[in-house]
């Protein structure tokens, strides 16, 4: 048979398979689920926040001192909790008039059920006493450097001496945290893709068997074109998702604030431009690795049932192969990294991580040579698998006799 | 030498242990209708299946159009398996065109076919319908459709009529004679008889693996004598003494198979001993009885309770 007419009948297969998984609703809700997965996250984290600000809001910082420190304690505690970080969890500033005895005033505060004071500082700047609640360490060490700035600035007067301009600036040249950063990105990333989409090749399967179009597409196909026809029309879907995620994060930093953006522009890599193309390629070879194994397994199973059995045990083998390359991500010059770019399901997300890290071009020939040898290997034993599991003959039917 | 679509000879394949196909020869005609009749289990469908290619034979050749190889001609050929299956959030027009565009038709022209085939199928309103929302005899007909879409040179179905109402069946009928006239080879296997008789030029009768029987539908039906139904004018006990053995009474009727030598010298003695001639009439016996007659009564037991499923 010929090349072109092999690929002509993988193709009409992928294109089946490519309209039908991509002009659903479903793949809309499959497209977006990152966006709503972090959507859940940031409504969980916003209602653990309201959660824990109710109690906050009766949460209190004292300062028991005369009404003449007043007002430069206010304004000291406002310059303060510009310059200390997560002064939005730090408690309100309330200042109360000293009334003779303080300690006892200060022991009435802590027995107020209005408020929830953490710490309350009363007696003379230079030898304050801070009383606070167990574990409220900061807030007394807060209050503390509050009475050190009142001292100064009674003794100094109130002359502004120093008006800072900040500004916010990014490497030229990556840093090894940020090359290490990205090479645990690159990793995470392709795992992520990979289990995300390799996946729906097992589903690609199940559909034939259960609309039993199996022996018409085997019929008009060799069962080799109908394999890659599948795993053609499941990678253009895929292609679909990284093309719209990818075209997003290229362009989030720009959408970021400043400091964010500097962060994720801090994500240096190695290899230099040449890094999209060598992620996307070791992501084809993943995914072409995995989905391969899913599309085998697939032809096996009969019912959706023994398909989540099969994708158990080869879900848990796509964790280990990223426990794995997470850690030569981690250690790219260690054995176990060696052994990560070796092995052929972990090669890929440890090669992409290496191009982080490392600058040297031609490992990832080396790599890219070794891992397509395991993709025909593996696409080999898997149509072969293919083959046998979706065309099982029914046998004749057993005619049963009555009881005499 | 005859011009063959399909020649077969010595078709064996295994399943394990079991032998499902033991030695088939089959040699069907170009441009004829021929059917492939047998209890179910018999092995037509592993046959069918052997012949086309999907499943290779453990021994003996096959040739389909001409080519030793069936997978080169698949382009040029028409299948409907026994297990009916469509995509069934795919529409009608888009079934029938997928169908096409995997034996090498263009979308486009697909798309336009399937309408026209629709339209003369009297399912032109549900072109635009999906699958799903389609009974089971009109999916079954749009599969049919998917596949002739492509005018294929061979058209092989398997258990076509199999879940059809009779105006479906009808309805089938007349593509399968569209598609023999229109200069096809119809290859189709049955345990329905009467579907075989009014449509099948040639039939193979398979059992339990083999071929019971090669030839025309004439042929096989020849294999038994006829039979004759008397009714005397006058009637009478020593009637009995002059018909053949088998003869049987009822209803003032005699009822006995015709002698091998005719029946003439026959009603020459009756109308002589004055029992005279109300009525006569002669059956050739049919298809089923043929079957019947090849297979064995077990055999036609199966057929009868599938066909009444």
């Amino acid at each position: 048979m010929s090349t072109a007419r092999f690929l002509r009948q993988a193709l009409t297969i992928a294109r089946r398979d490519i309209t039908a998984t991509v002009m659903t609703p479903t793949f809309l809700l499959f497209l977006l689920s990152p966006l709503l997965m972090i959507s859940f996250g940031v409504i969980g984290s916003m209602s653990a926040t309201s959660a824990a600000s109710s109690g906050e809001a009766r949460q209190r910082l004292i300062v028991i001192a005369p009404d003449a420190q007043r007002e430069r304690i206010v304004r000291i505690d406002r310059e303060l909790r510009r310059v200390f970080t997560r002064d939005d969890v730090r408690p309100k500033l309330q200042v109360d008039r000293a009334n003779g005895d303080s300690a006892r005033q200060a022991r009435a505060l802590f027995d107020d059920a209005a408020i929830e004071p953490t710490a309350i500082l009363y007696g003379p700047m230079e030898r304050p006493t801070i009383v606070r609640r167990v574990g409220a360490k900061a807030e007394g060490r807060y209050l503390a450097v509050l009475a050190a700035q009142l001292l100064r600035a009674e003794r100094a007067g109130d002359a502004v001496t120093s008006t800072p301009r900040f500004e916010t600036v990014g490497r030229e040249v990556p840093s090894e945290s940020g090359k290490g950063q990205s090479a645990y990105f690159a990793t995470l990333g392709i795992f992520f893709l990979t289990l995300m989409l390799s996946g729906q090749a097992v589903g690609a399967m199940a559909e034939e068997r259960s609309n039993k179009v199996i022996e018409v597409l085997a019929a008009a196909v060799p069962l080799e074109s109908v394999f890659f026809g599948k795993l053609l029309g499941a990678f253009g879907s895929a292609l679909l998702f990284v093309g719209f995620w990818g075209t997003l994060l290229v362009n989030l930093p720009r959408l970021l604030p400043p400091d964010v953006a500097g962060f994720v522009s801090n994500l240096g890599v190695a290899v230099g431009p040449l890094f999209p193309l060598l992620f996307i390629g070791y992501f084809v070879m993943s995914y072409l690795l995995q989905s391969a194994v899913f599309l085998g397994v697939g032809s096996l199973a009969s019912t959706q049932r023994e398909i989540q059995m099969l994708s158990l045990p080869i879900t848990i083998f796509q964790f280990a192969m990223f426990g794995l390359a997470s850690y030569a991500a981690g250690n790219p010059q260690s054995q176990v990294a060696a052994v990560a770019a070796i092995v052929p399901f972990s090669s890929p997300m440890t090669m992409a991580a290496r191009a982080a890290t490392i600058p040297a071009l031609w490992p990832h020939l080396l790599a890219f040579v070794w891992q397509a040898l395991w993709v025909g290997i593996t696409l080999t034993i898997a149509a072969r698998l293919f083959r046998r599991g979706v065309l099982k003959s029914a046998g004749p039917k057993r005619r049963r006799k009555a009881p005499a | 030498m005859r011009d063959l679509a399909v020649s077969a000879s010595g078709l064996v394949k295994r399943f394990g242990e079991r032998i499902a196909v033991n030695g088939v020869d089959i040699a069907v005609p170009r441009g004829q209708i021929y059917g492939v009749l047998g209890p179910n289990g018999a092995g037509k469908t592993t046959s069918l299946r052997m012949l086309l290619g999907i499943i290779e034979p453990d021994e003996g050749e096959r040739t389909l159009l001409g080519s030793a190889s069936p997978r080169d001609m698949s382009d040029r050929v028409g299948y409907l398996p026994e297990e009916r299956g469509l995509y069934p959030n795919m529409k009608c027009r888009e079934a029938i065109a997928f169908m096409g565009a995997l034996r090498g038709l263009p979308w486009s022209v697909g798309r336009k076919r399937a309408r026209d085939l629709l339209d003369s199928a009297g399912l032109g309103h549900a072109a635009d319908d999906k699958i799903r929302k389609l009974s089971k005899g009109m999916a079954q007909l749009v599969q049919l459709l998917g596949s002739v879409v492509h005018a294929p040179d061979l058209l092989v179905l398997d258990e076509p009529f199999s879940g059809l109402d009779p105006v479906n069946q009808e309805r089938l009928e007349q593509l399968i004679r569209a598609e023999r006239d229109r200069g096809a080879t119809v290859l189709f296997s049955t345990h329905v008889m009467a579907h075989a008789e009014r449509l099948c030029e040639h039939i193979s009768i398979i059992a339990g693996g083999t071929v019971r029987f090669e030839g025309t539908v004439d042929a096989a039906r020849a294999l038994l004598p006829a039979r004759a139904q008397y009714t005397p004018r006058q009637d009478a006990p020593e009637i009995a003494a002059m018909l053949p053995p088998d003869a049987l009474h009822e209803k003032g009727a005699w009822r006995f198979t015709v002698p091998e030598d005719g029946i003439e010298s026959l009603l020459v003695q009756l109308i002589e001993a004055g029992h005279g001639i109300s009525g006569l009439s002669i059956e050739r016996p049919g298809l089923h009885d043929a079957f019947v007659r090849i297979v064995g009564a077990d055999a036609l037991a199966d057929a009868q309770t599938e066909a009444d499923a």
